[in-house]
Formats: structure tokens, sequence, C-alpha cells
């Protein structure tokens, strides 16, 4: 009886889905993320995966993935304090690193598990975490976790943060937490500015680089190169699920930090290690953009401007986006799933986000246009967009 | 200005977007407070009032009203 009293209480409300006659979650897919994918037995066009730079298929990190499965197995079956540590996991810290510019990197299976992880093992109720508004769940997640004292900023809002910054005395320390690319709108975070408001009122900034490694600054090294910092003191994460076409989630930063967190980040020393194909794929992706990041980047931002003059002609307001992301504000969550139907009848697969990932009512359709697509198949999926708006 | 404008003011200040706000407004289904919001309206609620407040005791809060409440009982 009482048990049945539990399992009610999690029936989903699927009225949404009925009502809009499309679920754009779960959808089940049949291939890779090739020029098309197979989605529930149709072939599409992906603007959804954050495969930016195109190389989750790219045949040298398949050749990689698969060389290092051929060596060393699939998995390792231990933590990395334990028999995870592999020569290659030991190499992709020190190459991530230095992709950064930072002193050391560890890298955790997530990037919403580093997020998790971080706060909980650098803070505590003595302390002040200063969040923007909009941050991601994981780090939403992370900071509940560590018991301190929260409080977020207005997104983007410096003059709010420094308010917060100036009234907050008291406190062991200060954090200020934020991401370089938000991305359900594709807007950027004045990083640098917040950086400075850190160095002025001694708090620490605390970055998640999750959508900008591999996409931003003049080498695809991040937010710290777009932006020019130097001499950074705070602490990094990001995810290698993304541009860097793996999976896995770094945290970066001064040495002594990352040691401690070696062995005081329970999401690190009590997971099991990412395992060797995916460790192998990091490195040479690492290696592609270290040749090849000026073509692929131009790729891809020819591709977003081609969508975006699509969307504008087809009359869609769009979010300001400075990244290579089209985010077109789709309003309710009902007309949110009707559009993301419209695109998927349309053959094209979009992100759609409703709350609580946006504030209610503010829902988007995010389109994110990979560098592997040929430039034909952008042509045809503006198109389609023209269409669908003037329909 | 009285106790009810200046958390009126200060929950238009802690709000992305600024809706109309009266007290009567209930934050969850008039003014789409979720629970970040809910602690940007606290922490903007700390400031003006130079107070501390616990996030557990705001909790069960409805309307606008309910905080004056709180706040009246507090001896604001
Ligand atoms: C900003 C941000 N942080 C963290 C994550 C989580 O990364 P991962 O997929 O590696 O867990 C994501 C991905 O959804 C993200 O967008």
């Amino acid at each position: 009886m009482e048990l049945r009293e539990f399992y009610k209480r999690f029936s989903l409300d699927e009225s949404l889905a009925v009502g809009t006659g499309h679920n754009p979650y779960y959808l089940r897919i049949d291939s890779g993320l090739d020029e098309k994918i197979q989605v529930n037995g149709h072939e599409m066009i992906d603007l959804a995966s954050n495969n930016y730079l195109g190389l989750a298929t790219d045949s040298r990190v398949k050749q990689a993935a698969i060389e290092a499965v051929q060596k060393y197995g699939v998995s390792l079956c231990g933590t990395p304090i334990a028999t995870g540590y592999l020569d290659l996991y030991q190499r992709l810290e020190e190459k991530l690193a230095s992709f950064v510019g930072l002193e050391e990197a560890i890298i955790l299976p997530s990037c919403y598990q580093a997020n998790n992880g971080l706060f909980s093992s650098i803070a505590g109720p003595q302390d002040l975490i200063i969040v923007d508004r909009y941050a991601h769940s994981s780090l939403i997640q992370g900071i509940k976790a560590a018991g301190s004292k929260i409080r977020p900023f207005l997104h983007n809002n410096l003059e709010h943060l420094e308010g917060i910054l100036q009234r907050s005395r008291g406190y062991r320390q200060v954090f200020v937490v934020t991401e370089s690319v938000f991305s359900t709108e594709g807007s950027l975070a004045p990083f640098k500015e917040i950086v400075q408001l850190c160095e002025t009122y001694r708090a620490l900034p605390i970055i998640d680089d999750s959508h900008g490694i591999g996409v931003l600054g003049k080498s695809g090294r991040g937010i710290l190169e777009e932006q020019r910092i130097e001499g950074y003191q705070g602490i990094y994460t990001a995810s290698l699920g993304k541009a860097l076409a793996n999976s896995g989630g770094m945290i970066s930063g001064k040495k002594g930090l990352i040691d401690y967190l070696k062995y005081y980040c329970p999401h690190l020393v009590y997971s099991t290690a990412l395992t060797p194909s995916v460790l192998a794929g990091t490195e040479a992706v690492l290696s592609i953009i270290q040749s090849e990041f000026g073509v692929i980047k131009q790729r891809l931002v020819t591709y977003q401007q081609a969508i975006y003059e699509s969307l504008i002609e087809g009359g869609f307001t769009l979010a300001a986006s400075e990244a290579p992301i089209n985010s077109i504000q789709s309003g309710s969550k009902e007309s949110t799933f009707i559009l993301a139907k419209k695109l998927y009848e349309q053959g094209i697969l979009c992100t759609a986000f409703i709350e609580p990932s946006v504030p209610v009512g503010d829902g988007r359709v995010r389109l994110i246009a990979g560098a592997n697509l040929r430039q034909e198949t952008v042509a045809e999926v503006a198109e389609i967009i023209k269409r669908i708006g003037r329909s | 200005m009285n106790l009810e404008e200046r958390i009126i003011r200060t929950i238009q200040g802690a709000l992305e977007k600024r809706p109309e706000i009266t007290l009567e407004s209930h934050l969850r289904e008039d003014l789409k407070v979720d629970s970040l919001d809910l602690l940007m309206i606290l922490s903007g609620l700390e400031d003006e009032f130079s107070i501390t407040i616990e996030e557990d005791d705001f909790l069960d809060v409805i309307t606008v009203n309910d905080i004056a409440v709180k706040m009246r009982a507090r001896g604001i």
C-alpha cells in the first residue's frame, strides 16, 4: 500500500507530448553523427548534438580509439587512484592543462560529475558562492551540495555582481561561478571583467567552459584565450563531450589545488576512470585542433551565419548569440514543442529547451551546425527553415 | 516608502523579467519564480533590510504579501 503511494508520486505527465503530438526527448538514434543521421528509422540532419567541430566520426579519431582498445582493452576497471591511471590518462591530463594554459588538470567521467564534486571539496558553510542565475544544473547542484551561502546574480550583469561582492563580508572565501558560453542562448560571459572584479574583491573565479573549449579563442583553447585572460588564478572546468567529441569532464587550475583534489574529490577518487578509447580519442581531437582549427572554425562560423540568415528571413526571433549557436525564442513549452516537431518532420533534429532548463514560458529551440556538415546540407537546412517560417 | 513597497521593489530588481507585481501576486504562478529566483529575492531582501535570511524559513511563501508578513514578524 505505502509502496504503491511511493511509486504513484513518479507518474510522468505526458500531456505536453500528447497535446503537441511530439516528444523531442529520448529520440532513438540508430547511427553515428554522420552527414545524415538515423533517428527512429528516419534520415535526418543533426543540428542537435554538440559536435561543434564535427570530429566525433573523424577517421583519425576513430583510429586512435580503436588502437587504444587494441592495446589496453575496453576498460581498466578501476578508479584513477587505483588501476585507472593509465599512461594515456596521465598524458591527457597534461595535454588538457597545457591546452587551456593552466598548471594541472584532472579528468572525471563527466563534467556534470566534475561540477558536482568540485564545490563540496573546496567550499563549506563559512563560504559564499555567487553564481550566474542561468548557470548549468551541474553547477547549481554542485554548489547546493557544498552547504555554502548562495547568492545568484542577474545573468551576465556585472553591476549586480559587483553590488553583491561589495556587500559580502565576513566569509572565509567568496567564489564567483559562471559559464563561458550559456548554451541555451549562445551568450558569452564578460569573464575578463568578472576576473577583474574577483581580483578587486579577493574572490575566486570559477568558469565552466564546456561550450567554449575547442570553439572559442583563435586556436580553440577556450574562454581564457578568447578574452585574453592571462595568469588566471581561478578554477576551470569543461566537458570533453562537446567540441572535444568524446566524453569526460576536466577540472584545471593551480597545481596545489589539483593535487589536493586527486585525493579529496570523492567524485574523482571513487568513480571508474575514463576508458582507453575515450582518452585516446580526446588526445587525437586535441592534436587535430592544434593543426586544423582555423579551417574548421571558419566552416563552423560560415554555417552558423547561413542558418542565422535563413532564420531571420523566416521571421524567427533569435537570442543574441556570440557562439556558433542559433537559438530561437520559441515562447511557451507548447510552441517550443510544435516548432521542434515542424523541424523534425522536415528532417532537422534540434534541441528543444523548456522549463526548468530555461525560465518558465521562455522556451528555446537551439540549432548547432557542426563543421562536419557539407555546404549543401547547410543550404538544405536554410531552405527548410525559410519554408517553415513562411508557413 | 513603506515595507510593502520596498519588498515589491526588491523583487522587481531580483527578476530577469520585470513583471507587474502586487501584494497579491503569487510568486510561482504569476511571477514564474523558480528556486533560484527565490534565492535572488531573498538575497535582495537581505541587502535591502540588512538582515540575514535562512532560505528554509521562506520556503512556504506563496504570495508577495506572505513575505511582508514574515518580515513584519521579524520586527521590520
Ligand atoms: C555548461 C555545461 N556544463 C556541464 C555540462 C555537463 O557536461 P558532461 O556532459 O560532460 O557531463 C554541460 C553539458 O550538458 C554543460 O552545458
